[in-house]
Parts: C-alpha cells; structure tokens; sequence
C-alpha cells in the first residue's frame, strides 16, 4: 500500500511543465532518486504533458493534473487530462531506420518514454484520459 | 539553456549548456537560422555541458541537420553524454549525425 496520492492540476500549457516538475520533486526525493533519475522522470513527464498542451485542448483551454504516491521505493504517477478519448499508446512508433533527409520531424516522445519506463498504462474514465508508470521501472530498463 | 557561438573558418560552434526542453528549443531553431541564413554551411554543437534534452529539443536539432543537408552541410555533435546521449541512442538519431569527443576533433573532419 503506497502513501496518499500528491495533486497537483494547472493548465495544459507548455509553461505549466517546470511546475509539474517541481511538484514530483518531492516524492523523487522520498524514493532516493538520484539526479540522473530525476532528469529521467522529468523527461517522462515533459513529453507526456507536451503531448497533452498541444493536442488534448482543441480550444486550447483545459488544466491536466500530475499525481504520484511513493510505494515500495519508487513512483507511482498519474497524468490526467479531460480532453477527447485519446491513447497516446497507440500511435505508430517511428521508423527508425529512416536517413536524415526521410526522418519526420517529430513523434519521438512517446518512444522515449516506453523506453525510459518500460510499461505505461492508459485508462478512460468518466471522460478523463488517464495515463499511469512506475519510476523507476522495475527491471533494468531504467538503469 | 544557454547558447553561445564561436565563428571559426570552416564551421560555427553552437556550445549549448544546461536544459534544452519545449519551452527553450526554440531558441536552438534561431540561432541555426539565423548562421545558414548568413551563410554557414558547417554547424558543430558542443553538447558537454547539455545535461537535458527532451524530444522538441531533438526536433530541433533534427530540423537544423536537414536544412543543412539540403544546402551539402552537415550539423555535427561533440562531447555528447548522460542524458543527452542516451536520449539520441534511444531514438537511433545518434546514427545520424557525425558525432565527435571534441569540438577540435569536429572541426578537423571539415
């Protein structure tokens, strides 16, 4: 049973994502994460709530919340949005074998982190997109 | 992020230090622009003091190796590593660009 979850919700802009990371600073700390981790985790979240500004709000007005609990020595987090039903799990990986000149532009973040975390879980529920990891992984994905 | 530039005679050095992320990418895209758009055709980032870079940080680099590309340049990297550099493995863009310990070593390949 890990600890109550930590909240935090502000608007789904770019800027809010250096606030998020302050925010889960707290709960690395607690779980003993060093500052690579800690620059890891933050490479998680930036590219999932990125994901969110530009893409959750069609109107571009909408909040996203963070939340993790610390359980049996690492993260649990949750990144929650309202915006239309949508799994970021399913979009195509890109093709990596593609020369620079062929290489889109884009469609990265999602590939960093299922690396960085191994496994991530997507839920829709009561009309929220919620997207859940484990930091660090467990397993040796994340050394 | 800091960028700062050094002209040599073959290439410009972009040294760019501390976190390179969504809000401050942007900021990469401009100063390529504004040397290709003087000219240069040889950009070298010195990456030593990058400790992160999130995938907008890898678009720009990505955007700034292709424009050069077009007009027979070339984006190289040096002194990559932590963070960054399993960033650019992990999304396989490290077997893109010319990748060097050193800025000295980068220029010499020109």
């Amino acid at each position: 049973m890990g600890s109550p979850f930590e909240r935090l919700s502000l608007p789904a802009k770019v800027e809010s994502v250096r606030l998020f990371h302050e925010f889960v600073r707290a709960g690395a700390e607690a779980v003993g994460l060093g500052s690579d981790d800690i620059n890891k985790l933050d490479l998680v979240l930036e590219e999932i709530l990125v994901n969110i500004a530009r893409y959750a709000y069609k109107d571009g007005a909408g909040d996203v919340q963070v939340a993790y609990s610390v359980d049996a020595g690492s993260l649990l987090v949750e990144v929650t949005d309202q915006g239309p039903s949508f799994n970021p799990l399913d979009s195509a990986p890109p093709d990596l074998a593609l020369g620079l000149a062929d290489r889109p532009i884009g469609g990265l973040g999602v590939l960093l982190v299922r690396q960085i975390v191994g496994s991530l879980s997507y839920s829709r529920r009561d009309g929220q997109n919620t997207l859940s990891f484990r930091f660090p992984a467990p397993g040796p994905i994340s050394t | 992020m800091k960028i700062e530039a050094t002209q040599f005679e073959k290439a410009i050095l972009l040294k760019v230090s501390g976190r390179m992320d969504a809000e401050n990418a942007g900021e990469f895209d401009k100063a390529c622009d504004l040397w290709i758009s003087q000219g240069a055709k040889h950009l070298i980032a010195d990456l030593a003091d990058l400790q992160y870079v999130s995938s907008m940080g890898l678009r720009s680099f990505l955007a700034a190796a292709q424009k050069l590309k077009s007009l027979s340049g070339s984006l190289a990297l040096c002194g990559l590593k932590g963070l960054p550099r399993q960033v650019f493995e992990m999304t396989k863009l490290d077997s893109l660009f010319p990748i060097y310990e050193t800025a000295q070593q980068a220029l010499a390949a020109l």
